[in-house]
């Protein structure tokens, strides 16, 4: 009965879906967006949109971020940690991390700050210097490594640099300040945000994963 | 032709993804499943963008040719963040669950949770 429930809902689902390929519904016109984006002094048609004319979507998307990321911390963290190391240290990756590292750090700072040109931004450059992160976890050690990032100055800078965003956003609308350096500033803010979220991903799930 | 098959690809991830959410019992498959929807969502919405001929939607490009529509891919890039906030979020709880009731199996997870109520 529940399957058969279930099966009815999703050929449904699929009927509906499919409805859409007709050319009852023909694709809308693109609207012109070169106007707009160098009225907010973009060149790039999702950034104006995105830290434009939708600005307030993108500050509550990285609050609902940032919170996500606060109930890993305070979900996880009753688990207890492993004893030993998580992921062995291998010579290879070390001498690797040495060489990548600089080279990701350096594009993902380049993507955010030039994310309102070009293709980036800074969801991107945020998730790149993640991944650079996690590169330089395994070749030392997660703890090692959270040790000499300071896991203790983390959260403030997180909050700190959701405040400022948030404070920045809901000047910018009313003030009617537009700019490429605001959006070099956002960017850079929400790289610096997303880094820090992957990184407590990062971080309390390969430490702290119960008894099992 | 491209935008077809990118539609036709996205509903059918959408369509397999939840029939895993519904149809599994294990927590880890559901959110595998629902990881799966939400890639086809966003094929989806790539796809949507689309325009025969068009060129990405950045300046640069001579006046006059045909770009792709910027808002399905903001919305995209929405899609893709929240969908890794939400799915970190909901495997650290089944993370939990597990190392509460020593099974990921959402039937027994009930019936224990209903067990500990009457307790």
């Amino acid at each position: 009965m529940k399957r058969a429930l279930t099966i009815a809902l999703l050929a449904t689902l699929l009927g509906i879906l499919l409805f859409g390929l007709t050319d009852l519904f023909p694709p809308a016109e693109v609207r012109p967006w070169a106007e707009m984006a160098r009225a907010y002094g973009a060149g790039n048609g999702v950034a104006s949109i995105v830290l434009g004319s939708r600005l307030y979507d993108t500050l509550l998307e990285v609050l609902v971020f940032a919170l996500a990321m606060v109930g890993v911390r305070y979900t996880l963290k009753p688990l207890g940690k492993w004893r030993e190391p998580v992921v062995p240290e291998r010579g290879v990756v070390r001498e690797m991390a040495d060489v990548l590292l600089p080279v990701i750090i350096v594009f993902a700072v380049y993507l955010a700050a030039s994310g309102h040109l070009g293709p980036g931004g800074g969801f991107p450059a945020g998730a790149i210097a993640g991944s650079g992160l996690l590169l330089l976890a395994m070749a030392k050690g997660i703890e090692r490594l959270s040790r000499e990032l300071h896991e203790g100055t983390l959260e403030p800078l997180e909050y700190g640099t959701i405040a400022v965003l948030l404070v920045l956003g809901c000047l910018s609308i009313p003030l009617n300040h537009r700019g490429s350096g605001l959006l070099v500033v956002f960017n850079l803010l929400i790289g610096i945000e997303v880094t820090i979220g992957a990184w407590v991903v990062l971080h309390y799930f390969a430490s702290h994963r119960g008894e099992i | 032709m491209a935008a077809q098959i990118g539609t036709v690809l996205g509903i059918g991830l959408v369509f397999l993804g939840f029939g895993a959410l519904l149809l599994r019992r294990s927590l880890i498959w559901k959110l595998l499943g629902l990881n799966v929807a939400s890639g086809g969502a966003i094929v989806f919405l790539v796809a949507l963008s689309h325009r025969p001929g068009a060129v990405p939607p950045l300046s640069g490009y001579p006046e006059g040719t045909p770009s792709a529509d910027p808002l399905p891919q903001a919305l995209v890039l929405t899609a893709i963040v929240i969908h890794f906030a939400t799915l970190a979020l909901s495997l650290a709880y089944a993370i939990s669950l597990t190392e509460r009731f020593h099974t990921q199996e959402t039937g027994r997870i009930e019936a224990a949770a209903e067990e500990e109520m009457e307790r």
